[in-house]
Parts: structure tokens; sequence; C-alpha cells
């Protein structure tokens, strides 16, 4: 295995005093190593200003080196843990007794796909995993305030995980990693057609026609070369989206970019109607 | 020697270079079926290239990216001339009157999604093709029995014709084989990134489409289906069948081939129902809805033969 799977944690502060500390972050700066700074690392420090969204300190960061699939994984694993801990606090929610039968039955599996998926994936990675994401919970709280907001903000996160799993598969080297994501991505596939489905019947219609929105032209390319051809992001672009939306406190950065050549971003709309 | 050169840039030749004769193909075992060994007689060249073709999907070993195109472009067109037929705008008026008792009861609401479907079905027949995907059997709407009785009209699937529930159970499970069948060969793509970027992103709508139709089902009394569209358990009972009256046992026989192993627990080595964090009661299901498999291109040749005229293998 790669020096590039390894991780430095930084624990305390006290580590970052330590010459010792400065060459293991120089080492493994050079050969695409991660270095993740646990949440809360600076809670304790005085004066301390994050610059993390959300304000206020704490969270910490991850840099992710996507020059390798252990890197490709865990940005994965990331957005699996955003997924699960919204639909986590979906069903937990006060709101969640005013959605209607379906949407429930559609938010608990939801909540169940995704907590699967972040479990696994933390899993496979063992100990190359970054950390358990921080976030902001009055941000959370705000994608929380009615079942049109609930909606609107789980297809967000559905067609972002498409865009994704479709935009990093081709960086992916390990086959069977490949067949994984692949068998994931589907999923997120069907949960996002579901809930755009559950929308367009009440009524969002923004970039779709009506009856259509399951897989509308706003998300399936109409026009051009790549009629038919559904959401992708480059991983840059979607982790640009993850920070705007304020959810997540720790800082995720990409460290190394992925070995390959970028396509052109094709991705949902943003804002999401 | 002959490359073909499309946006992807040179693609494997695997089939051009294979020296082509009557005998040898039929030495390898080309099914003699009247289409082809009329092709044969005629030693018409993309007749005989088509009996190697057929062979390929077949094989154990990876297919090759051309291989790979051809075959996604033999389903897409399969999927597309369905739905062409079931919505009566096939070029094939024989095609439009067989589903026509079934198209009179399809719901107003329902027609919509039925319409963005085919669109991109013929979408995809176009991308494929643009990219260097060959239509080896030279197929068109005249190919195919969607009754699944290789042309003799009287198969299986014949109640599609006159039934609704029977009808979108077809649909879903002609939607559920395209998304098995993308994710089977994305291996076979790694060599080729750019390629495999565009069958995901192909995969992906597919799998869309699957969930709506699921979803549809689900609103018009099937029970046993997910709203949110995925996949519980496998075999038999991920079809969702239980709404779909006295279904033939040849259709419950391809359904059990269809969602063969859907049930799969397993990911990465690792029981997933064994995983910590998950809410008391919700597997084995969620665990299987979790994860979409694959399949080979030998099981979905399996599947799919009975509703191609032309042999696929």
């Amino acid at each position: 295995m790669s020096d590039s799977s390894k991780t430095f944690v930084v624990s305390s502060t006290g580590q970052l005093w330590k010459a010792s500390t400065r060459r293991s972050f120089l080492k493994l700066l050079g050969v695409g190593g991660t270095i993740v700074l646990a949440p809360g690392l600076f809670e304790a420090c005085d004066g301390y200003t994050a610059t993390a969204p959300g304000g206020g300190g704490g969270g910490g960061s991850a840099s992710l080196d996507l020059s390798n699939d252990t890197g490709i994984l865990n940005y994965a694993y990331a957005l699996e843990q955003l997924e699960a801990a919204f639909y986590t606090a979906v069903v937990g929610s006060a709101t969640f007794a005013l959605l209607n039968a379906e949407q429930q039955e559609v938010m608990t599996d939801l909540r169940n796909h995704e907590v699967i998926h972040r479990e696994f994936l933390k899993a496979a990675l063992g100990g190359s995993a970054i950390g358990a994401l921080a976030l902001n919970p009055t941000a959370v709280a705000a994608t929380l305030t009615s079942a049109a907001v609930i909606l609107k903000n789980a297809e967000a996160f559905e067609d972002l995980g498409v865009s994704a799993y479709n935009g990093a598969g081709k960086y992916l080297t390990d086959s069977g990693h490949l067949t994984l994501a692949g068998k994931i991505v589907s999923v997120e596939a069907r949960h996002a057609a579901a809930i755009r489905d559950i929308r367009d019947a009440l009524g969002v219609t923004g970039g779709t026609a009506v009856g259509t929105r399951f897989a509308g032209d706003d998300v399936v390319a109409s026009t051009g070369a790549n009629a038919g051809l559904d959401v992708k992001l480059e991983p840059s672009s979607v982790l640009s989206r993850v920070a705007s939306t304020g959810l997540v406190t720790t800082s995720l950065s990409i460290g190394k970019p992925p070995t390959g050549t970028a396509t052109p971003d094709a991705g949902p709309p943003s804002p999401t109607p | 020697m002959e490359h073909t050169e499309t946006i992807f840039g040179r693609i494997e030749p695997d089939i051009t270079q294979r020296l082509v004769t009557r005998r040898e193909a039929i030495l390898k075992g080309a099914a003699v079926g009247s289409t082809i060994a009329a092709g044969l007689a005629m030693a018409s060249a993309p007749i005989a290239l088509a009996a190697l073709s057929r062979e390929a999907f077949g094989q154990s070993a990876p297919l090759s990216v051309q291989a790979v195109l051809n075959f996604a472009l033999m389903l897409e067109i399969f999927e597309n001339e369905f739905y062409k037929a079931v919505l009566g705008i096939s070029a094939v008026s024989a095609q439009n009157a067989a589903f026509a008792p079934v198209r009179a009861t399809v719901p107003a609401t329902a027609l919509p999604a039925i319409m963005q479907i085919q669109k991109h079905e013929t979408e995809h027949v176009a991308f494929l093709t643009a990219n260097g995907a060959v239509n080896t059997l030279n197929l068109d709407g005249t190919s195919f029995d969607f009754t699944g009785a290789r042309g003799a009209g009287n198969g299986p699937f014949a109640q599609a014709t006159t039934d609704l529930n029977f009808l979108l159970l077809t649909a879903q499970g002609a939607e559920d084989t395209g998304v098995r069948a993308y994710k089977g060969q994305a291996p076979a793509l790694q060599v080729n990134p750019p390629v495999l970027e565009a069958a995901l992103r192909i995969h992906s709508v597919e799998a869309r489409h699957a969930s709506k139709i699921r979803r549809l089902r689900r609103m018009t009394g099937a029970s046993g289906v997910k709203y949110s569209g995925t996949i519980t358990g496998g075999g038999i009972t991920a079809a969702g069948a239980a709404n779909v009256a006295n279904p033939p046992q040849g259709a419950l026989d391809a359904l059990t081939l269809i969602y063969a192993g859907e049930d799969n627990l397993i990911q990465g080595g690792v029981d997933v129902t064994t995983l910590p964090n998950q809410a008391s009661g919700v597997n084995p299901n969620a665990a299987t809805e979790a994860f979409d498999e694959p399949l080979t291109a030998a099981q979905v040749v399996a599947i799919v033969q009975p509703f191609f005229i032309p042999s696929l293998s």
C-alpha cells in the first residue's frame, strides 16, 4: 500500500508546536497523504477565529487525496455522512409527523439506505477513513422547517450524490471499487427520481415538464451531444456545493487532485428550485 | 487492419480483427437461424460480423469496449422499440396494434413519464451510435417479439399488451435489467474513462426510469414495491408481482432471472446487516435495497433473448 493512504491525525494543539509534527506534515504532503485535524481541535484555542463555514470555531478540516482510490472512497464517505445525517435529522424532526405516509416511507427508506452506505464505506476504509464530519446545528435545523423544505433539500442531496459518483467513477482504478460505487449510484438515482416525483406531484415544476421531473430535462440533458445523459460533477465542484450549504463545519478540501482527465461538468440546477 | 476512430479515440477492433469466413463462423457455433443462414449463404459481411459479435456477448472474459458499446446499443434499441410500441409510435404498425388495448388503459397522468422514458431511450440509441456502437444485428422494430416468444407472438408476456399491471411489471423488468446490465459492464470500460463516464451517466438515467415505474406500480396497487423506487430482496420477490393476476410461469421464470442475486448482503466481503448504527428491524430489507447488483452479459442475454427474433448467442 502506498504512503498516500496514510493519515496523520492532529488531535491536540500541543502537537502543532513540535518539530516532529512539522516533519510529518511535510513528509505526508510530499507523498500525498491525508492530514486530518480532528474535529474540535481548535475549540480550546484562545482567540482562534474559525474560517470554516458556519463560523464560531470547531469542525476541523479534512484534506482529501483524490489521486488514489482511498481518497475517492473517502470523498464518497464524506458525502454519505452528510446525507445520512440529513435523513436521520429528518426522521427525528418535528416536521416528520407532518409528512404524508408516502413521504414518511420514503424518508425512512432513504435514512436506512444512506446510513448503510455511510457505515459500509467507513468499514471498508478502516483506518484510512476520515473522521466524522462536524455539522452546524443551526444550518441543519433550517433544512427541516417544512415538508416542502425537506423535500427540496432531499432532491438537492440526491442529485448531488448522483453527480458525484458519476463524475468520480472514472478516477477509480480498482474494478472492485468501481463496482461498489456502481451499486450505490443507481440507488441514489432511484432516490433522486422518487423525491423528484413526489415534488412533481406537489406542483414543483421548475425546469421540468409536469410528470417528468423524476428524470427531468434539468438533470437528464435534452439537447446536444450528451442528450440522454444524467448529471455529473467533478469532485471540486461537488465540494464547492457542499461548502456553500453551510451545513458542514469540517472544512473539506482536495489535497491532491484526481489522476486523470476532468470532463465538463453537467450538474443539477443550483439553487434547487 | 481497420480501426474505428471516434471522439473517444481508437477503440479496440476486437471484432474486425478476426477473419470472417462462412466455415469459420459455423465452426464457431454461430446459430443457424434463418436470418443468419441466409446472411452466411450470401457471404454478407455485416451478417457474418454479427455472428461474431453475438458470440462475443456470451464469452466469460471481459468484453472489449467495442463489444460493450454494441451490447448497450442492442439493449437500448430493444427498450426504445418496446416503448414506441406501447405509445403507438413504432414504425411497425403491427407492433403498435399489438399494444393498442393496453395503451387505452394507461392513465393520462402516467403518459408524460412514459414519453420521457422513451425520449431518453431514443437519445441513448443516438448517443451510443454517434460514439462508435454498431448495430451488428441490424435491429429495428421488426426484430422483437415483446410477448417473449422469439417471433411466435404468444409468449409469457402477452398480457403486457392487454393488462396495465402486467405492462408496468414488464417495463419494470426491462428497466431493472438495463441498470444491472450497464453496472455489470463498468469494469470492462475502465480502459476508456470517457466511455466509462458516459455509461455511468446512462446507467443512472435507467435507474431513475426504474424507480418511476416502481412508483407507478405502487400507486396502482403493487403493495410489495417501495415508494423509494428501490428493490427489496431478490428473485421473484423483488419483482413485487403480486398485483398481477395469473402470471404465466414463463413470466415468473423471467422475473426470477432478472432479479437473481438482488438480495445479496455481502458487499466488499462485509455482511452489511452487521454494520453498526442500523435502526432496529430495517434489515435485511434495507440492506438489499441499498445496493443494486450487476448482471453479466451472459445473464442479460439469457433474460432478453426471448424478446429478440435474431439469436444473441
